[in-house]
């Protein structure tokens, strides 16, 4: 009875082709920690100061403005006025902020830039999960908890949150392909190797070794507490604009090639999703690689949502990096580490061992890596890509050099 | 959080027949009048070719285990006096489709592999903190 790797179970968005219309111009990122009392206004208006700082803007040269509604306080246009005492028209979309949003971000802000609506769009996103866990309000499992049919039809019987979702469809990966738990500790040790080298990662002090993740006891078998993201507060920001006036800014240009956004038809049902140790990354990938006009082995550093182990390894085959069910083999040894890998990945230490901040995060830190001012540098990266991920959907970023 | 917190509102309409179903013993999932296909969840329009009908129907019980995990965390409070539980997905006979969340019971999680055949029992599910019980649908390895 294996599980459909056919394709009827989800489809691509139709994009507008986009490819480098748009660059990414400016970059920042708020203070990364574990529970800090902070708000998420004060963490997106930090990383919001930083983005505009990198890139040498005003707040007054903001004029279009992104953030997801999805936790009811991200950073509103009125929050961006209230911070820098602006009053200024403001393109908005909520079709922003982190997660899947993060990769597609950019197809809607070029839109907007070609049309005329906007100049210079600020993305941001932000989250206070971890002091917001200490209250014990908020959370990722919450909004899990109050859809009804989670409620009443998986709740009861303790498949509930996230990590066991996971581990339950890493269970079934390893039955179909062999993958085992040293591959899948293969990325929980890539990613904490390269927070050891990233400024202001939350676990850039606490080294992990192969021997360190398989002594360290099952939480919910087959995971360990190291295939699980962290809880942070934290958030960051980035700002797009076209690419002719990126040319006029202070920064290496790195230029939106691509981008690619796939969705499930069984949503965040994960339990009857038909191909069920797939992601939409599927459908995604293919689109935003074609837009882009590269394949994936063009690509030099690739970062992705990665809330738990089997969600990059996935990740990694369903956009073709690998074929589909060799990613085991594929992520053993070092093949993910930024200097004696063929794949550089999640270079910054991903939500495992950077900050759990939804994805905003690796989008800035491809960008930092195309500009070649990251801890973890990789030599000579020319084309980065994103993967975002929520569950119900996925989407592919294409980032060049230029 | 609703006081019941993590038992089911059995009273809930999408899946009452459900409920009511498990506690006299029986099985239930919905079938789509329009193409005769099971759905789960019980959610209206099908999912295979959009009918608006479901009529719930009784089915064996037999199943496979599709996936699971051993649980020795616990994520919220109510369950720490279980820990370990194994809770996962159970495909059915009828219609391997149908994945049904559930815990697996009377077993020795080391001997548990996909695909194992399963069949379902009927036992009252409680938690700590909420008076009332539900008999909820389990299931146990198919040879014992």
């Amino acid at each position: 009875m294996p599980t459909a790797h056919t394709t009827d179970w989800g489809f691509a968005s139709e994009l507008e082709d986009v490819g480098g219309a748009v660059a990414i111009v400016g970059i920042g990122d708020a203070d990364y920690t574990r529970a800090s009392g902070r708000t998420t206004h004060e963490i997106a208006a930090q990383a919001t100061e930083r983005a505009l700082a990198d890139a040498g803007l005003r707040p007054s040269d903001i004029d279009g403005l992104m953030y997801v509604p999805f936790s009811g306080d991200q950073f509103t246009a009125r929050d961006f006025h209230a911070h820098f005492g602006t009053s200024h028209d403001l393109w908005k979309s909520e079709r922003g902020g982190g997660m899947v949003w993060a990769g597609s971000a950019p197809h809607d802000a070029a839109l907007a830039i070609r049309s005329g609506r906007a100049t210079c769009v600020l993305n941001t996103f932000a989250v206070a999960w971890a002091t917001q866990r200490s209250q014990m309000v908020g959370g990722p499992g919450q909004v899990h908890a109050e859809d009804a049919f989670k409620r009443n039809l998986e709740v009861p019987f303790g498949w509930f949150p996230q990590p066991v979702y996971f581990a339950t469809i890493a269970r079934r990966h390893m039955h179909e392909f062999g993958t085992t738990a040293e591959q899948l500790g293969a990325i929980a040790v890539a990613c904490r190797r390269h927070a050891g080298l990233t400024p202001g990662a939350v676990m850039r002090d606490r080294p992990l070794s192969l021997a360190d993740y398989l002594a360290s006891p099952p939480i919910a078998d087959p995971f360990r507490k190291e295939d699980c993201c962290l809880i942070s507060d934290g958030g960051a920001a980035y700002i797009m604009t076209s690419l002719e006036r990126a040319r006029d800014l202070r920064q290496p240009v790195v230029a939106v090639l691509g981008v690619g956004v796939g969705n499930s038809r069984t949503g965040a049902y994960w339990s009857q999703q038909r191909a069920f140790t797939s992601t939409p990354q599927v459908f995604a990938a293919p689109g935003a690689f074609a837009m882009a006009g590269l394949a994936p082995s063009d690509v030099d550093v690739l970062a992705c949502y990665d809330p738990f182990t089997i969600v990059s390894l996935m990740q990694i085959e369903d956009m073709g990096f690998c074929p589909k069910g060799a990613g085991g083999p594929f992520v053993a040894g070092e093949r993910l580490h930024f200097d004696t890998g063929t794949l550089p990945y999640n270079t910054h230490g991903g939500m495992l061992s950077h900050a759990y901040v939804l994805g905003i995060a690796h989008v800035v830190e491809i960008v930092r890596q195309l500009r070649h001012q990251a801890g973890a540098q990789v030599r000579d990266a020319e084309i980065g890509v994103y993967g975002g991920y929520t569950g119900p959907q996925a989407s592919t970023l294409v980032l060049a050099r230029r | 959080m609703d006081a019941d917190f993590p038992l089911p509102d059995v009273a809930w309409p999408p899946a009452r027949p459900f409920w009511e179903g498990a506690a006299r013993g029986a099985l239930r999932i919905p079938r789509c009048d329009a193409c005769a296909r099971f759905v789960w969840y019980p959610d209206t329009p099908c999912r295979w070719c959009g009918g608006t009908r479901l009529t719930w129907r009784d089915v064996s019980g037999r199943g496979r285990l599709f996936s699971w995990s051993v649980v020795r965390h616990a994520w919220i409070p109510q369950v720490a006096d279980r820990l370990p539980f194994v809770t996962g997905l159970v495909a059915l006979e009828e219609d391997p489709a149908v994945r049904l969340v559930t815990y697996v019971v009377d077993c020795v999680p080391e001997d548990l592999r996909c695909d194992l055949p399963v069949r379902v029992v009927f036992r009252p599910l409680g938690y700590p903190g909420v008076e009332r019980t539900v008999i909820a649908p389990m299931f146990t390895p198919a040879d014992t």
